[in-house]
């Protein structure tokens, strides 16, 4: 990159700097918590953005990040951390959240992306203002024990369960197809879940949504209509309200 | 983190998968999202290629780990 030849602040002493996102605002808040051991949360600011970082360790996050982050072990650590230290910075101030894993060399590197962005940084924060992030799935309850596969032999019961599987993996069901629309009317934008959790037990669908604050109440009465209506046949989860991850 | 809202608690009833669940989402909203500025991502010598290997590489991982965990609590 052209930019590290000029960088005279570098982070120093073997260590990088960690964005966990920018925002417009520079309230003077403290954070608990960050991304690493005791590293504390800064703020940098520089021509009406403001960068939340921490210094953390390069031995950790520099060269061996990539490898870190295919062990699971440390994954689930950090991106817990990320989570929580993100998580409570939106509650201070809008913030644009930056993809798990962004560190910087140095100041000088992180002001100049910044600076190069800058108008494309403000309008999509002007965009999530008041927003909040919800994820949404629905899981199919077991099959009653009403409906067992009836088959005489081994090898009948064996082909009708292939077509039970084959079955689950036909197209949406219509009902779910309309509370898609309708979260989607109530919602200020929709996205595709992450592959995560894709794997989960009967997960028949799942989808994230960018809620204005204010549209609350008209969201949690429509899962909860929905949620009387499926009692018996499916389960609505909805967690949040996360930081605009999916939107940004 | 976020809690489940008041909302949730009356269509979830949760059991002891919750924990798991809850890094599962963690994971599916943290991962692959949020804003890159361009060319940041870590050293110049890593370079950006590299760390988009390496999540790819971790949503393969991690759907692996999840086949190899359902596969032993699926009676069969």
């Amino acid at each position: 990159m052209a930019n590290t030849l000029k960088s005279k602040a570098q982070a120093g002493n073997g260590r990088l700097l960690y964005l966990y996102g920018i925002s417009a605002r520079n309230p003077k808040v403290t954070i608990n918590g960050s991304i690493h051991g005791t590293a504390a949360v800064e703020r940098l600011e520089d021509s009406g953005l403001t960068a939340w970082l921490s210094r953390v360790p390069e031995t950790e996050f520099g060269a061996k990040l990539a490898a870190n982050m295919e062990d699971l072990k440390w994954l689930a650590s950090a991106s817990v951390r990320h989570q929580r230290t993100v998580s409570r910075i939106c509650e201070a101030v809008t913030l644009l959240p930056a993809r798990f894993g962004t560190v910087f060399k140095s100041e000088d590197s992180l002001l100049q992306h910044m600076h190069e962005q800058k108008d494309k940084l403000l309008e999509t924060l002007a965009r999530i203002e008041g927003t909040e992030e919800w994820g949404v799935k629905l899981f199919l309850n077991p099959s009653p024990p009403a409906s067992p596969i009836e088959a005489v032999s081994g090898r009948d019961y064996l082909r009708a369960k292939a077509m039970v599987q084959v079955k689950k993996r036909t197209a949406l069901d219509p009902d779910v197809v309309e509370f898609a629309r309708e979260l989607q009317a109530i919602a200020a934008d929709s996205a595709p879940a992450g592959k995560v959790s894709s794997g989960q037990s009967n997960l028949e669908w799942q989808a994230s949504f960018l809620v204005r604050k204010k549209d609350r109440p008209k969201w949690d009465n429509m899962l909860k209509r929905y949620a009387t209506r499926w009692a018996d046949r499916r389960e609505i989860q909805c967690t949040g309200p996360w930081p605009p991850y999916s939107f940004v | 983190m976020p809690n489940q809202t008041k909302a949730d608690a009356i269509l979830t009833p949760h059991n002891s998968g919750e924990d798991e669940a809850s890094l599962l989402d963690i994971l599916d909203h943290v991962l692959n999202a949020g804003i890159v500025l361009h060319g940041s991502l870590v050293l110049s010598v890593a370079g950006v290629d590299l760390v988009y290997l390496g999540l790819n590489a971790i949503l393969t991982s991690v759907e692996t780990a999840l086949k190899h965990v359902e596969q032993r609590t699926l009676p069969s």
